[in-house]
């Protein structure tokens, strides 16, 4: 199955002006990865995304967030490969 | 369906702006559509007058203003971040796209390029 | 279900500054592992650092360079640091020591040299462009 929604991969911590950015260019059919610091924002309940969303699993657990990322769909870098098979457009933020 | 590449650090500060500027002359020269966006502190990029011989560097506004002539297809600007910038038609470099919706101009181009 | 794919890979974030190489190297070995190829790695901006023969961390740490390189190898991929990215950080191959008369040359095999021109070609050319960037 293809989507036609825009995959974000979003690397950045929330106080990097590009998370904002990213933030306010999803649309409701995207889809939202958080990689790196972009795991961050689940910290704090900081995180509002409008969208489907991921955090890549072996950067919350670098960080000890398992606990702030409960309730967020976790995927190991398989999942995120998959990811960017079934989404034809791509967005690395 | 072309490629957008993404302006969003201010020019003379930051040097990816300059390589952005790169790929997306390299995209004209190699006949693929292009076009840039700029935004955040990107914006800035855009201001009349810049004179930049006391920092050492090229014009940045110089280096732009040659975007048409390598066949780039538009400059878009998000309006807000000209707004917070204090950019005015007066103060901006001609031919400048204002949009106030990034979501639309990113949907409108198969890849969405930042340089860094 | 798209069975395989050809990716390009674009590093723009250095070893050491950022995460970049690492997560676009394990994102690499997972995407050969589900069956798809890798048709070109290209480093632009401060991603052409992976590319230098002459980064040595401690040896208790992790050295991006020499993975990336021996990952290329394996795999026959052609990577290629952006020579305008590399020459003003520094990266020069034989070619552009002789050229500009420098003492030294430092990049690391398998990567080589060249202009836009391959990052414009690998994104055309592939499935799908992913780009690592710093923060």
């Amino acid at each position: 199955m293809t989507s036609n929604s825009t995959l974000h991969i979003l690397n950045k911590a929330p106080e990097h002006p590009r998370y904002q950015a990213c933030i306010n260019a999803l649309a409701p059919s995207d889809t939202l990865v958080l990689i790196e610091n972009g795991v961050l924002s689940a910290a704090g309940n900081q995180l509002h995304a409008p969208c489907t969303l991921y955090a890549l699993k072996a950067d919350i657990d670098a960080r000890a967030l398992e606990a702030a990322c409960e309730n967020l769909n976790t995927i190991d870098y398989d999942e995120l490969v998959q990811l960017t098979a079934t989404h034809p457009k791509i967005i690395s933020w | 369906m072309s490629t957008l590449i993404v302006i969003d650090q201010a020019p003379y500060g930051f040097w990816t702006g300059r390589e952005a500027l790169d790929m997306a002359f390299s995209l004209a020269a190699f006949d693929q559509p292009a076009a840039m966006l700029f935004t955040g502190a990107g914006v800035n990029w855009l201001r009349k007058g810049q004179r930049p011989d006391g920092v050492g560097q090229k014009s940045a506004e110089k280096n732009l203003s040659a975007a048409p002539l390598f066949g780039i297809e538009a400059l878009i600007a998000d309006e807000h971040a000209c707004q917070q910038y204090g950019l005015t038609e007066s103060t901006m470099l001609p031919g400048v796209e204002l949009v106030s919706n990034i979501r639309d101009v990113l949907g409108d181009h198969k890849h969405v390029v930042f340089a860094g | 279900m798209p069975n395989s794919l050809t990716f390009t890979l674009v590093i723009t974030g250095a070893p050491w500054t950022s995460q970049a190489p690492q997560t676009a190297l394990t994102f690499a070995t997972a995407a050969l592992s589900a069956g798809h190829s890798i048709d070109r790695v290209f480093l632009y901006g401060d991603g052409v650092h992976l590319a230098s023969s002459l980064s040595t961390p401690p040896s208790d740490e992790a050295h991006w360079p020499q993975q990336w390189s021996v990952f290329l190898k394996k795999h026959d991929i052609p990577a290629t640091a952006c020579i305008a990215s590399a020459l003003r950080r520094g990266l020069i191959d034989k070619t552009e020591q002789a050229r500009y008369e420098l003492p030294a040359e430092n990049l690391l095999a398998p990567f080589e040299i060249a202009g836009l021109g391959e990052w414009v070609e690998g994104s055309q050319a592939a499935d799908r462009t992913i780009y690592f960037h710093g923060n």
